[in-house]
């Protein structure tokens, strides 16, 4: 229906249809050619337009249903051209119509302002109580209860749309950040005061058409709808029946007007919306207000510096000019160095440039594969007490078995290996041990070997036997055999002992 | 002196050492994310707030029981390579738009000691709203609640916001997420450094904003300013460069700053102060530098494998050497896609279109980052004496002679 608005020659086309709609308002519903011409400067429209232009603006709006053509037979025409000019009349159509009350609609829409008007609320009141006084009045009173109900319906349309106008704006006027400081006060100062003054008498006035609309509803609404309708007088234009669709307007109507003031399921009554609104509102605008004036006052508390810095942030050109900003006001860089030295500092000179001066030892492997050895964080000290004593029992323990071990082995004098029979394993490992280490020694020339322990505590004289017997040991392990030497094992503190007892 | 006074006497200046390295790293350190760290700077505060004090003229704040230690940092030469980053996965550094989130963020939070994410970000909005220099903030946009997660996140680890229920993220998800905050106004005041308040000031302008009234005019040489100011202001102003930044140059400190290096009394308490850090002071004919061989106080390391571009810095470096000229970006990238080939198990994110320049860049701004190198407008970059410490050892190899 609004495709004209949309149209590269949009301009033309709203400027054509203003001209029908103009004409309309005259009563003049039909308009040739040269009229629409005529009349486009009356709306406004003062550019030149060709008739090929018009025509084709013509026929579109033709095409969109917005204008009707019939041709006008009535009319004397004097010349062949004279009847093509003036035999095709343009009518609007009902679309067309509505289109154009639509734009008009928009364009006062957009021009207006909302406004919460208590006289409109004072207006509701009066003619509720007309109606109620109108209901106890005769037949002839029904023209009078149509006109009072149609004022009454369009007073609660002034103050719903005005209302939600006003809502809207309010709620731009919270959020706007108008670029004028002392228009933006003093609109808020101005709002601020028209909430209070509306807020203030609002609960009397609400009070006031409750009952009112109570008192009508006393009297049945449905008599009051049909004694209207009697007033109303409609007209029959098409083959439908208009009352049926008329009372069903009405009842809509009214149940707005009850949701507004006296909700029948028991909801909130939208006043009160309008009320809580209103009120917050006011606390929203005189906070913002208060907001403006501190920081008028310019205090220098640090809540202030940190505004000033936001600012100052706002504004900054670049993000490194941000970075540094920051850092001057709030130091909280943190420092930077080299972490490589050289070993010996001194013996570089001081008076050498970096260039002169060797490099820092960095890891070859950083270049060759981009990692550096992981040293593994140093373990735990441990506490040697402990394993020192443990180690000190360990070797005393040690020393024990030695000597027991030797004591087992020591021999009262030469014997032959098979005569000790049987041994225990440790004691075992330390005959082999020196048997083995008398074996490696050189036989003297009565073919007897001598070795001694490394610590020379035990001494061993063997000398091979001159028969061929073998000698078995047996041990918890197991069995041994070999050459029967003759042996003596003596401990050196032993013999001592053993001579003294000789 | 016996044994025992020589090892705590040790002991102590190892962890005097350690602490002050510590707050150099973190200004702020706080007990729940560091423990250890802050336990030793709450040990030692003393003489760890009287080095500050005494050689760079900073300030610092050491809360046994409210479990922070601040250390405020001034400079008169704020850098921007050592941003503010975000605490979720990317760690991409802060955008102006949470830098303000943040300040609006504790400005509302100074007035209130309990409130809910979603109360703040109400306040903010009404704040942002009544400000016309400030965006309006819009929490139903994700990229707006993005950087608010990420101012509050910064707030939270800082411990001056303190979430008692819920999590932060959660907000990312739905405007409605509850979460309860204790804010730590003290510390929030603390998080301000700069010398003079902002407020005071009628225009954002840095040299204002840190201007440092105890030194008076003495950075002027041509000032008439007393003695003792000006020594002052010298041992500070090169002891913060010093302990501070990675390289400092001689072409970039004044001549009454050289005097006092070269001076041996300037030279007796610069040394001093950096041993006592427990850092090493480089003095070269170039330039100074102070190495910290346990990588304490420092953000990052170079020469590292921390990350791919480290890696690339480095072998850029080598090539940067080498020339010891400018080096167009076109070669630089060149390099990168060398590199590129060479190590093939290096991940996706350089292997896409224009890789190897984005690779080149990053590796190149980690050199600069270092002091090492140097970039023109046009991107050609060539390396800055400093860097001839990482240079290849040359190692003498023998020639093998026939057998």
């Amino acid at each position: 229906m609004f495709v004209f608005t949309t149209t590269e020659r949009a301009d033309l086309h709203t400027a054509a249809l203003y001209a029908f709609g103009e004409a309309n308002e005259r009563l003049e519903t039909a308009l040739t050619f040269d009229d629409v011409h005529a009349r486009l400067r009356s709306v406004g429209w003062f550019e030149p337009v060709s008739d090929e232009e018009l025509d084709a603006t013509l026929s579109r709006l033709r095409q969109w249903g917005h204008v009707d053509v019939v041709q006008n037979h009535a009319a004397h025409y004097t010349t062949a051209e004279d009847y093509e000019r003036k035999n095709l009349q343009y009518l609007l159509t009902k679309r067309g119509e509505a289109a154009f009350e639509g734009v008009q609609h928009a364009l006062s829409v957009l021009a207006s302002s909302g406004a919460l008007q208590t006289a409109v609320l004072d207006a509701i009141a009066e003619r509720l109580g007309e109606l109620h006084s109108l209901m106890g009045a005769g037949v002839a009173s029904n023209r009078r209860i149509y006109t009072t109900l149609m004022e009454l319906e369009g007073h609660l349309d002034a103050l719903r749309t005005n209302t939600k106008q006003f809502n809207s704006e309010l709620q731009r006027l919270l959020r706007a950040d108008q670029p004028d400081l002392a228009t933006f006060q003093e609109v808020k100062r101005a709002t601020v005061g028209y909430l209070q003054e509306f807020v203030t008498n609002l609960d009397q006035r609400r009070h006031t058409i409750r009952e009112a609309v109570a008192l009508v509803e006393d009297q049945g609404i449905d008599a009051l709808h049909q004694r209207a309708m009697a007033g109303a007088e409609l007209p029959k234009l098409t083959s439908e029946d208009p009352e049926a669709a008329w009372l069903r307007h009405r009842a809509a109507k009214w149940a707005g007007l009850r949701s507004w003031f006296r909700p029948v399921d028991g909801t909130a009554p939208r006043v009160d919306e309008l009320q809580d609104i209103a009120r917050r509102a006011i606390v929203q605008l005189l906070r913002a207000l208060e907001r403006m004036s501190d920081v008028r006052r310019r205090s220098t508390s640090a809540a202030a510096d940190f505004r000033t810095l936001a600012k100052w942030f706002a504004a900054s050109r670049s993000e490194p000019e941000a970075h540094q900003l920051f850092n001057a006001a709030f130091g909280m860089w943190p420092a930077r160095h080299a972490h490589l030295a050289h070993e010996d500092a001194e013996l570089i000179s001081s008076a050498e440039s970096w260039a002169q001066a060797p490099p820092v030892p960095i890891s070859p492997l950083l270049r060759t594969s981009g990692r550096i050895e992981r040293i593994a964080r140093t373990g735990k000290v441990r506490d040697v007490e402990e394993v020192r004593r443990l180690r000190r029992e360990r070797a005393r323990q040690e020393r024990a078995e030695l000597e027991a071990a030797w004591r087992q082995l020591a021999t009262p004098g030469p014997v032959r290996l098979s005569c000790i029979g049987r041994l225990d394993h440790a004691s075992f490992h330390r005959l082999l041990e020196l048997i083995g280490r008398a074996l490696i020694a050189r036989q003297d020339s009565a073919g007897v070997r001598r070795a001694m322990t490394s610590d020379g505590r035990v001494e061993i004289t063997l000398r091979s036997p001159h028969d061929a017997a073998t000698a078995t040991l047996r041990t918890p392990h197991g069995v041994f055999t070999g050459p029967d030497f003759v042996v003596d094992i003596r401990t050196t503190g032993a013999r001592s002992q053993a001579e003294e007892a000789r | 002196m016996s044994n025992l006074n020589n090892q705590l006497v040790k002991q102590e200046t190892a962890e005097v050492a350690r602490g002050i390295r510590l707050l150099l790293a973190k200004p702020l350190l706080t007990a729940s994310t560091d423990e250890d760290a802050f336990d030793l700077v709450r040990r030692r505060r003393d003489p760890i707030t009287q080095w500050f004090d005494y050689y760079c003229g900073w300030r610092a704040f050491v809360e046994p029981r409210l479990g922070y230690a601040r250390l405020s940092k001034v400079t008169d030469r704020p850098d921007s390579s050592r941003p503010v980053r975000r605490l979720r996965s990317s760690r991409a550094p802060f955008d102006r738009r949470r830098y303000t989130l943040l300040c609006v963020a504790a400005a509302e939070l100074l007035t209130t000691p309990v409130t809910t994410i979603g109360l703040l970000a109400d306040r903010m909005v009404q704040a942002t709203a009544a400000e016309p220099e400030l965006p309006t903030f819009d929490p139903t946009r994700r990229d707006e609640r993005s950087a608010y997660v990420d101012s509050l996140k910064w707030l939270e680890r800082c411990g001056a916001i303190r979430p008692v229920d819920g999590s932060t993220e959660s907000y990312l998800d739905h405007a409605d997420a509850k979460v309860l905050y204790h804010v730590d106004a003290t510390l929030l005041v603390r998080l301000l450094a700069a010398p003079v308040p902002p407020s005071r000031l009628a225009e954002p302008e840095l040299t204002a904003l840190l201007a440092e009234s105890r030194y008076g005019d003495a950075a002027d040489p041509d000032a008439a300013v007393s003695e003792n100011q000006r020594n002052l202001w010298l041992r500070h102003s090169v002891m913060r460069r010093l302990i501070d930044d990675p390289v400092v140059y001689r072409a970039e400190l004044t001549p009454a700053q050289l005097g006092y290096l070269a001076s041996p009394t300037g030279r007796r308490i610069i040394t001093r102060g950096i041993v006592q850090a427990g850092c090493v002071l480089e003095e070269r004919s170039d330039g100074y530098l102070v190495v910290d061989p346990d990588a304490i106080a420092t953000d990052t390391k170079f020469p590292d494998d921390g990350s791919h571009p480290k890696v690339s810095a480095l072998l850029l470096l080598d090539r940067l050497n080498e020339t010891g000229d400018w080096l167009p970006v076109g070669d630089l990238a060149l390099v990168a896609a060398e590199l590129l080939d060479r190590f093939r198990s290096w991940g996706k994110a350089y292997r896409s279109d224009g890789g190897a320049q984005r690779l080149a860049q990053d590796a190149v701004d980690i050199l600069c980052a270092f002091g090492l190198a140097e970039q023109r407008a046009d991107g050609a970059t060539r390396s800055l004496p400093a860097a001839a410490r990482y240079a290849v050892e040359r190692i003498q190899i023998d020639e093998p002679g026939p057998r």
